[in-house]
Order: C-alpha cells, then sequence, then structure tokens
C-alpha cells in the first residue's frame, strides 16, 4: 500500500457540532487511495513534536477531510488554522473496515467525535451492496454531528434532548454488518451485544507508521499489536477492553 | 561522508536509532541511501511482551515512553529479520538486552555469526524494564562485566549504549571501554515522569518512561562529550537531533557519527534529510570530509 507525505493545504472549514469542525485538505494522493477506517496523521511547523492522527471523514477528487475538536493544545493549534494554511500530512494509514460484497445491511454506530470514520464507511458499505442505517449518539443535541448519511438515520443522546434518550449502542437495531467507533466504554458496550462488529479504536500514537510501539492495543488473546498497523479497525471481541484505558487525557503541554 | 566506528566503515555518519526503526522493515518513505547503519529494535532472548497502555505521553518537546522492550525474542529475529537484513546494502546491528551478565552472553553467542548480524550496541541503558538495563548502567563494575560478557561470545564490533543517569558519565565509559568495547553510544533516553490531572495518577501505565526528543538535546550533547573526552574508541551521539544543524553540534562536540531516533516518528524521512544536510553544511563550508570538520574535544 502506497504512503505519502504531503504539504497539504487547508481548503475548507466547517462547524458540524458544538466545538465540532471538519476541515478540508488538499491531498490527491491520499483522496484518490484512502479506505474507510484509514487514517492521516498531521503535524505542524511550528507545532508540536508529535503527529496527531485523524480518521478520514470524506474523500473527493483532490481532497480529504478530518473531523476534530480542541480538546489538546495541538487540535486547538490545527483547529486555528485557516484556508492556505498548510499542514505536513501523512497517509493513509493503517488498516480499515472489510467491507466485501454479499451482506445486505449495514449499521454504523458512532459516539461523538466517533463520526469520523464513517461517511466513508457508509460510502463503501454502499458500493458493497449493503443498505447502510447510521446510529449516532452525543451527550446532547448540540453536541450530534449535523451530517449523517445512510438510508435510516437515527439519533441518540444521553439526556433525551434529541432522539432516543440512552447509548448509541442501545438505540441500533441488528444488521449483518456492525460498523463502530466513539469512546473506547461505548465500543466495549458494542462488542458485549456485537462480537464480530467492527471498530476503529482511539489510542495514543506516536509514529503511526509501526515502530515506536506507542499504540498498543491489549488482545483477548494476549499481547498487544499496534493500533497503527494492524488496527485502528478490530474485530470488537478481540480486544480486551478491560485493559485498554477507557480515558484518554489530552493534556499535552508541547 | 564515510566514517569509520571501531573498525567498521560505514557509508554515511547518520545511523537510526534502536527502537524507532523497529526492526528496519517499518518505516516506509525514508531514502535508505543516506542510512549508514541501523540499530534494531531492543531484543532479549526470549520474547516480551511490554508494558500496558499508555505507553507514550508528549512533553514540551518531547515524549515519553515505556515500551518495555517488547520483541520477538532471538529465534524470531534470525528466521524473520535477519536474512533480509542479509541482504541490505547496510549494516544492521542488534541491540541486546539480558537480565544478567550471562543472559547478554548467551544472547550474543546465539547472534553471533548470523548472516545479517553486522554487530551489537548492548543496552544497559533501558529505563522501562524491571529486571537488567538501567541497573548495569549506573555501576562500573556491572557494566564492564556485561560488556565482557557479550565481547567474549563475538569478534563482531560491539557498541555500548549509555545511560544518562548517572554521576560521572566518564567513568562509565572508561570501564567499558577497558572492557572490550569498540564505541560508545551516548546516550539512552533521560527517566521522567508526568501526571495526568484528571486521574490524579502518572499518564504512563509504567509509571516512568524515558524522555526522548529535542526537550533532551543540550544534556545529551553534554554528556555525548563527557564521554568522548573521557576515551579513545569513537562515540556516537544520541539525544533530540532532528535536524542536520543538530547532528552537527554533536558531531563538532566530539563524536564521530550519531543516531536519529524521535526524529523518524516525526517525518519518516527524517535520516536522509540529516544526512543531506551535512553534506550540504560541509560543502558551503569548504570542508571536503567529515574528517575535516573541526571538532572542539579537550582532553580530560
Amino acid at each position: 500500500m502506497n504512503l505519502f507525505l504531503l504539504d497539504a493545504p487547508i481548503t475548507s472549514k466547517r462547524q458540524v457540532a458544538r466545538g465540532m469542525f471538519v476541515i478540508g485538505l488538499h491531498a490527491p494522493e491520499i483522496a484518490n487511495s484512502v479506505r474507510a477506517g484509514q487514517f492521516v496523521n498531521l503535524a505542524l511547523s511550528p507545532g508540536p513534536l508529535l503527529r496527531r492522527p485523524f480518521s478520514v471523514y470524506r474523500a473527493s477528487a483532490d481532497h480529504i477531510e478530518i473531523v476534530l475538536k480542541a480538546v489538546g493544545a495541538g487540535t486547538a493549534q490545527l483547529l486555528a488554522l485557516e484556508p492556505g494554511d498548510r499542514a505536513s500530512c501523512l497517509g493513509p494509514l493503517g488498516r480499515g473496515f472489510e467491507l466485501a460484497a454479499g451482506p445486505q445491511t449495514a449499521v454504523l454506530v458512532s459516539g461523538g467525535l466517533g463520526v469520523a470514520p464513517m461517511p466513508l464507511a457508509a460510502r463503501d458499505a454502499r458500493a458493497a451492496g449493503m443498505r447502510v442505517t447510521w446510529v449516532h449518539g452525543a451527550r446532547t443535541a448540540a453536541e450530534l454531528c449535523a451530517e449523517t448519511d445512510g438510508e435510516t438515520v437515527i439519533w441518540a443522546t444521553d439526556d433525551g434532548s434529541q432522539g432516543t434518550a440512552g447509548t448509541a449502542v442501545a438505540a441500533a437495531p441488528d444488521a449483518e454488518v456492525v460498523l463502530g467507533c466513539g469512546p473506547n466504554r461505548m465500543l466495549a458496550a458494542l462488542a458485549e451485544r456485537w462480537p464480530a462488529a467492527q471498530v476503529a479504536l482511539e489510542t495514543y500514537m506516536g509514529c503511526g507508521t509501526g515502530v515506536c510501539l506507542g499504540c498498543a492495543v491489549p488482545l483477548k488473546g494476549g499481547g498487544f499489536d499496534r493500533a497503527c498497523k494492524e488496527g485502528p479497525v478490530y474485530r470488537a471481541a478481540d480486544v480486551d477492553w478491560s485493559a485498554l484505558p477507557t480515558h484518554l487525557s489530552y493534556a499535552v503541554t508541547a | 561522508m564515510s566514517v569509520v566506528i571501531g573498525g567498521m566503515r560505514l557509508r554515511g555518519p547518520v545511523l537510526a536509532a534502536s527502537g524507532t526503526f523497529g526492526y528496519g522493515t517499518e518505516v516506509p518513505l525514508l531514502e535508505r541511501r543516506a542510512l549508514g547503519a541501523m540499530v534494531s529494535k531492543g531484543i532479549f532472548l526470549r520474547a516480551r511482551e511490554g508494558t500496558a497502555p499508555p505507553r507514550i505521553a508528549e512533553t514540551p518537546s518531547g515524549m515519553l515512553n515505556a515500551i518495555g522492550l517488547q520483541g520477538p525474542g532471538a529465534d524470531a529475529l534470525i528466521s524473520d529479520y535477519a536474512p533480509r537484513w542479509a541482504e541490505w546494502d547496510f549494516p544492521v546491528l542488534v541491540n541486546i538486552n539480558g537480565e544478567s551478565a550471562s543472559e547478554y552472553g548467551e544472547l550474543t553467542a546465539r547472534l553471533d555469526g548470523i548472516p545479517g548480524v553486522a554487530g551489537f550496541e548492548i543496552n544497559i541503558s533501558c529505563p522501562n524494564v524491571e529486571q537488567g538495563g538501567l541497573y548495569f548502567g549506573n555501576d562500573p563494575r556491572a557494566a564492564a562485566a556485561v560488556t565482557e560478557a557479550v565481547r567474549k561470545r563475538t569478534k563482531l564490533p560491539v557498541w555500548v549504549k549509555l545511560t544518562p543517569m548517572v554521576s560521572d558519565i566518564g567513568v562509565i565509559a572508561r570501564a567499558v571501554e577497558s572492557a572490550g568495547a569498540d564505541a560508545l553510544c551516548a546516550i539512552n533516553t533521560f527517566v521522567g515522569m508526568s501526571i495526568d490531572l484528571n486521574a490524579y495518577r502518572p499518564r504512563l501505565s509504567f509509571r516512568t518512561g524515558g524522555l526522548s526528543g529535542p526537550a533532551i538535546r543540550p544534556l545529551a550533547i553534554h554528556l555525548a562529550h563527557q564521554a568522548a573526552r573521557a576515551v579513545d574508541i569513537p562515540v556516537i551521539g544520541i539525544g533530540g537531533i532532528m535536524r542536520a544543524e543538530d547532528a552537527l553540534e554533536f558531531l563538532v562536540a566530539g563524536c564521530a557519527a550519531v543516531q536519529v531516533g524521535t526524529a523518524t516518528f516525526v517525518n519518516p524521512n527524517a535520516i536522509a534529510e540529516v544526512h543531506d544536510g551535512i553534506a550540504a553544511f560541509l560543502d558551503s563550508r569548504g570542508f571536503s570530509s567529515l574528517s575535516s570538520l573541526p571538532r572542539y574535544l579537550p582532553r580530560d
């Protein structure tokens, strides 16, 4: 698989929920080859030492989009970028969702920023002949992503301010293919209900290319592998959820 | 730009540091023509799982890591990686680890003579394992004992990677030189710690980690310089090199070569950019070779 390191201009920015923004980058080589669930690793100069990983949200002929919230200094700096600014963009990285032809129905379950890989997942699931149901949850209506893409869309909020009151996992119908992305606690619940679901994990990440071993994912069968290389998409039952940190602190001081 | 390190000729002075380049098969995009040598991810005789996540934390101009020397063990290294190294046009040294001097020796004996293994970098400085590692690096007798154990089992080049967590690096440097080391690598990571203010506990599951990156560069240049002043064998400088100018600081401070580590995480082609930048610097200053670069190395 080809990997590209691009000096990519920012081309667009729009808000999709409270504190949540979609940023477009001109990155033709990545746009043409990225698969749902894969990510890019972004760096700014000057900026924090390490890159920041983002699932590719959408891809067109020449552009990719990512979705982000300011959770730390690095993401705050990325959010401050305006069209015309540039970011160093490394990708596509990781192993994405496997969406082979055959199954007729897919349900996409996303929590909060877990929308990130879902537009591409909807695209690829549809291309494989599946009917797509998208279940999206957040704490409140204001935090729900305004952009969803499914034949059926189901909303869930913790406070009941929009859609079903409760979690996205509880609100989701069964389907032949289940794809999930969101906080690790949500994915652990998804793994209980659908062990065969494919989930895109979030971990701390160093290099994104498989050498630093910083993004270790504890496996049910013992040992660790790398979210950036063998992941970030896993079969839900393969992950040892009890050993995966549920809370990621982004208090980066760089 | 070729250099000779303890009898081994390298085509360039910029090397890939252990733990930042995997087994050489992972890092994409690097223009390998620029790679003087590679030091493998640290290996023990037997496979190790490594530490639980979180394993890394970013800090001002640096990162903490506690990977715990996750690795496949000697047998897998011999079957899966060494045959590929044997075909490459740059040497690969294996970073070796043990819980006792005899285990270092046993691992050396197992790897000595395997095609693809060009030499050894003894790791007596890993801060992220419960036994071994750092313990051997801050006691001159233990450091010398490990070096001797390895030296006895191989005629290949033996480098020793020193820890910065000592009060006088010159003492350790002289001890391992006397025990038969061909070169020193200075330095490994500093032990550091960072606290998660949401969880009121360390950000790393291992509690502490090794600090690398530009944050440690001036400390590393000083320690590499102190080691170089203390011994006659070559010193390979390591610590926070991001650009050619950083590498040149180590070289002028008395190092014969450098290793680039954390920079590769950020920029997969960092080694080639550092290498080309050194060449451009020498050219622009009118030096015909690296050996004519002025050095600041008053002897002890």
